[in-house]
């Protein structure tokens, strides 16, 4: 089986990137894979299926998802919210008419009535204000001959939306652990939280939980390690909860080697967010493979992790009282802490073993490539079969025939 | 109880699941209950033809015959757990196993077209919604479970069978090495053969029949083998009970097999297994040099394990000794108490 691949690659930063380039030499063992150049709109010449990855930034992903509308085929779905992506497709391509179209298909009336609002500029972007309320993901999905998620919950969610083809979920593969010395930050415990940091991976929720936890246990450290969100005031925040200079440190962007140093360093991660995507987190992931306790918001994908591994916090008014309680049983209790490391670890090593990944891929891809033929084949010879002995196809019996295969998948 | 015992059937052809079907329905009417075989032909190629020839059992009712409950189904190998029944028990004696393990090996069916790949992709679907129907789920090996679960994340108990009921003896240990065996290259009956070329001293009986047999005679021919390797073609018990009652050894190493009932047969006949580190089933019970010996895939390591046999006899009869106690541990009262329950 030959398979065009259309993906971001590094050296492009992006999840999307470091994911594929994690990927393809496991896919490569098991199939003939064709990389796409950036940028190209067809289909590699030759191949049985093209798989396109798809996420929410346009910057990233638009060329992709052109090349999907010209040829059919399966859809990684990194986020299940692609309102950016849409308007980058249209408005960013002096299509207003298009991005009107889009809301009014997915959100009737309402939803072009507020595009006008958005393309007036009377109201904020949707896709900066209230993407999650506004997804926009028809336009990806109405091509994908098939979709693969990482998530139970974007498998729902793409179900509920009306998407009727095939959905494999598909854990995120976990990187192997590099050789490193680990990094500690701090003498006491460690919490560490990576990624940007912004709002709505709850950094205010955070700070005030900690600065909370630290009050009665002194020699707590918190370490954010990520790019600041423009606007985003974090030195005011810190001033404002007695944190600045005391238990925390910021290491702002970092590499690779030095990011798994520090996550090895520390006892805990918290990984906060709302609202979601639908996306996964590179970092959970590096979290799980590392054996880190975590603690995660109670949305999306994250609300799946099993809960012997990540503390669960509700995105309500109880998250502050709570996150406060999970990171007081981290920071005061090692015996939880080791035996959640190890059953993150184990987790990392069940779930989402590369290798393990990989041929899921291969037999979601082997499906889409030649499943309609052979479910066609299939079919002739049933109803051939059922008409030779006067079987019509308004019968009882050809219903009845048509559930039993539907029973075991054999159906269309 | 009224129970179907469900099998595909190849047209013309014989071998152990067959026997393993026939005799768990005598066995279940002699403890009293109604049992009949349910039997559909099976053919598995060309192409699609997999899919349709499996999907035939999905279509029968079973769920009464002759206006009677059948109150439980046991379905047995691929296809026949495709059957519907509200108490669907599966004792699994394979699956598909040109859709996993002999995958991409010569002994494979699927090719690298995307319409063959596929279809061997829609025959695991196939087995995971069908097996995980089952309201019970055993097999015949940890080995078969082990599969199982590596292909579906199934989970079966383990429930070895007995073998055949035959007149079960020891006469003797005489001189020949016997393989009990469908003649199919999967059988690995040439190794054995290779071995009695490396060393004179070894005689071998072939007993089976089978597609590959036309091979192995020409390959018993090539290599002088003309005198001490005989093919006997498909025997009667009596003359199987005969065979396993006087020779020194009985081979059998087919490629990663699923359970196999020959090293029980010859358990009964106190008569040691000869076999290989890759055999798979069989390994569950044949233990080197406690029930057997086990050697590595190769004809010398056969040929010396062969001879050694022949030149320790005492220790061959021990060995064979101790795999009788193994095999009368397995009885059907204990296998269709637990099926049943």
């Amino acid at each position: 089986m030959r398979v065009g691949y259309f993906s971001p690659l590094p050296p492009e930063k992006s999840g999307v990137a470091d994911y594929s380039a994690l990927l393809l030499p496991a896919l490569r063992k098991r199939t003939d894979v064709v990389v796409a150049r950036r940028g190209r709109r067809r289909a590699p010449r030759g191949v049985d299926v093209a798989l396109y990855h798809v996420g929410n930034n346009p910057d990233a992903h638009a060329w992709i998802v052109d090349a999907l509308r010209r040829r059919p085929g399966v859809v990684v779905l990194h986020d299940f919210v692609l309102h950016h992506l849409a308007a980058g497709m249209t408005v960013g391509r002096r299509d207003g008419h298009g991005y009107l179209d889009l809301m009014e298909r997915e959100h009737g009336v309402v939803g072009r009535l507020l595009a006008h609002g958005v393309l007036d500029k009377r109201i904020p972007p949707l896709w900066e204000s209230r993407p999650e309320e506004f997804p926009l993901s028809s336009f990806v999905l109405e091509h994908a001959t098939g979709v693969i998620v990482h998530s139970r919950t974007v498998r729902d969610v793409a179900r509920a939306a009306g998407y009727e083809g095939p959905v494999w979920v598909v854990p995120h593969p976990a990187w192997p652990v590099p050789e490193l010395d680990s990094v500690r930050v701090g003498e006491g415990p460690v919490i560490g939280c990576f990624g940007v940091v912004n709002s709505s991976k709850r950094i205010p929720e955070l700070l005030r939980a900690f600065a909370d936890v630290r009050a009665r246990h002194p020699k707590a450290t918190l370490l954010l390690v990520g790019p600041i969100s423009p606007g985003f005031d974090l030195d005011r925040r810190l001033q404002r909860l007695g944190l600045e200079g005391a238990g925390l440190v910021c290491e702002g962007w970092v590499d690779e080697p030095r990011l798994w140093a520090l996550m090895a360093g520390v006892d805990a991660c918290v990984n906060l967010r709302h609202p979601t995507m639908g996306e996964t987190s590179g970092s959970v992931i590096r979290a799980l493979s590392l054996g880190k306790p975590l603690v995660v918001s109670e949305v999306g994908w994250f609300a799946e992790l099993p809960r012997d591994v990540a503390l669960a916090v509700p995105v309500d008014d109880r998250e502050v009282d709570i996150l406060t309680a999970a990171l007081e049983l981290l920071v005061t209790r090692e015996d939880v802490r080791v035996e959640m490391g190890s059953a993150a670890a184990e987790l990392a090593r069940r779930e989402h073993d590369l290798e393990r990944v990989a041929d899921l891929y291969v037999a979601a891809l082997e499906q889409a490539a030649g499943g309609d033929v052979v479910s066609d084949a299939v079919l002739r010879e049933v109803s051939d079969a059922a008409a030779e002995v006067g079987i019509t196809a308004d019968s009882a019996e050809a219903s009845e025939i048509a559930t039993r295969l539907a029973e075991v998948e054999l159906g269309r | 109880m009224r129970v179907a015992v469900c099998r595909p059937q190849v047209p013309f052809a014989r071998g152990g699941a067959e026997i393993f079907t026939d005799e768990l329905v005598t066995e279940l009417q002699a403890r009293g209950h109604e049992a009949d075989l349910v039997s559909v032909p099976f053919k598995w190629y060309p192409g699609a033809r997999v899919l349709t020839q499996a999907f035939l059992w999905r279509l029968l009712d079973l769920e009464e015959a002759d206006g009677k409950r059948i109150d439980l189904v046991v379905a047995t190998k691929f296809p026949s757990y495709l059957v519907r029944h509200p108490e669907k028990r599966v004792w699994l004696v394979h699956q598909f196993r040109q859709a996993y393990d002999l995958d991409r090996t010569e002994l494979g069916q699927f090719g690298e077209s995307a319409e063959d790949r596929a279809l061997r992709r829609k025959v695991q679907a196939l087995d995971r919604v069908a097996l995980g129907e089952a309201t019970r789920l055993f097999a015949t090996s940890s080995n078969v479970a082990s599969r199982l679960e590596q292909s579906t994340g199934l989970r079966a108990e383990v429930l070895p069978h007995p073998p055949q009921e035959l007149d079960y003896r020891c006469s003797s240990y005489d001189d020949f090495v016997l393989s009990v065996n469908r003649l199919d290259r999967s059988k690995r009956i040439d190794l054995l053969l290779e071995a009695a070329a490396l060393d004179p001293a070894i005689h071998v009986v072939v007993a089976g029949d089978g597609p590959d047999r036309a091979r192995l005679e020409e390959l018993a021919r090539a290599r002088g083998l003309d005198g001490r390797a005989r093919f006997t073609g498909r025997v009667s018990a009596e003359e199987l009970a005969d065979l396993y009652g006087r020779c020194l050894a009985v081979f059998y190493a087919p490629v990663d097999e699923d359970f196999g009932m020959v090293p029980f047969e010859a358990f009964l006949s106190e008569k040691p297994v000869l076999t290989t580190t890759d055999a798979g089933g069989p390994l569950e019970v044949v233990a080197d040099g406690r029930t057997g010996l086990v050697v590595a895939p190769e004809a010398s390591a056969l040929a010396t394990a062969a001879g050694w046999l022949r030149e320790h006899r005492d220790e061959a009869a021990s060995l064979g000794r101790a795999g009788k106690a193994v095999a009368a541990e397995v009885t059907w009262d204990r296998a269709i108490a637990r099926l049943l329950a």
